[in-house]
């Protein structure tokens, strides 16, 4: 179905604060419209990059904690996360080259 | 992790009114729906469950501490305080007629709608 698997609050700190690679995590929720219209961008970035990023999705709705944890307001809300840090994020339905750009500053 | 079902729609009763009220709000502002009417359809599912659920249809694309407590504060109650001063909607249910995405309708079906969000 999907490129990116889905972390929850219990896997974020495993399959992101850990991660040996650059982690994009998608927070996004079920009956948000622009998730919806994000989600397909955000899988062709998993594919595009596939080895030097690792693309994860999180639930807000059924992880309050991590979401709430990063400040998590307007979604869909892109992080990249580097080294177990935050290091930059995007907020709404962004066009592809705005997320690869993005992206491409902390490969 | 809370084990309530995520993509369960909301009454038909709520539905209808949220797709009723988005029509007329639309009409009313000038304002269109996304040229992708999927993303109209799952806001509209997304407003007709929070209202459901908390009586309010609360803003279905921002994540909250306590639901309950932002339904009772109404800001982020559709329409919220940014679309209602400034035309600002992040959930892009409604559009200015100069945004790219913005196309060209103010109505959409009940069933047009739960076509869409059948498959969630």
């Amino acid at each position: 179905m999907s490129a990116a698997a889905q972390v929850t609050d219990s896997t974020f700190k495993q399959e992101v604060l850990e991660s040996d690679v650059p982690v994009l995590v998608d927070f996004w929720a079920p009956w948000c419209g622009p998730c919806r219209m994000v989600a397909p961008v955000v899988d062709e970035i998993a594919d595009q990059y596939t080895g030097q990023v690792k693309v994860v999705k999180v639930n807000t709705d059924e992880n309050p904690s991590v979401a709430s944890q990063y400040g998590i307001r307007s979604i869909p809300t892109l992080m990249i996360f580097k080294g177990g840090q935050r290091v930059d994020m995007v907020v709404g339905a962004v066009p592809k080259t705005t997320l690869a750009s993005t992206l491409e500053k902390h490969l | 992790m809370n084990t309530q079902d995520k993509t369960t729609q909301a009454t038909d009763k709520s539905l209808e009114a949220m797709r009723h009220f988005s029509e007329q709000y639309a009409k009313r502002t000038d304002t269109y729906f996304c040229v992708d009417l999927g993303v109209t359809a799952v806001v509209i599912e997304g407003l007709a469950k929070h209202k459901d659920e908390l009586g309010a249809p609360l803003c279905p694309c921002r994540h909250y501490e306590d639901k309950q407590a932002e339904a009772a504060a109404a800001y982020w109650n559709c329409p919220c305080v940014p679309m209602r001063e400034r035309k600002e909607c992040h959930c892009m249910l409604f559009l200015t007629p100069d945004n790219d995405f913005a196309g060209d309708k103010q109505e959409i079906a009940f069933e047009e709608i739960r076509a869409t969000t059948n498959q969630y």
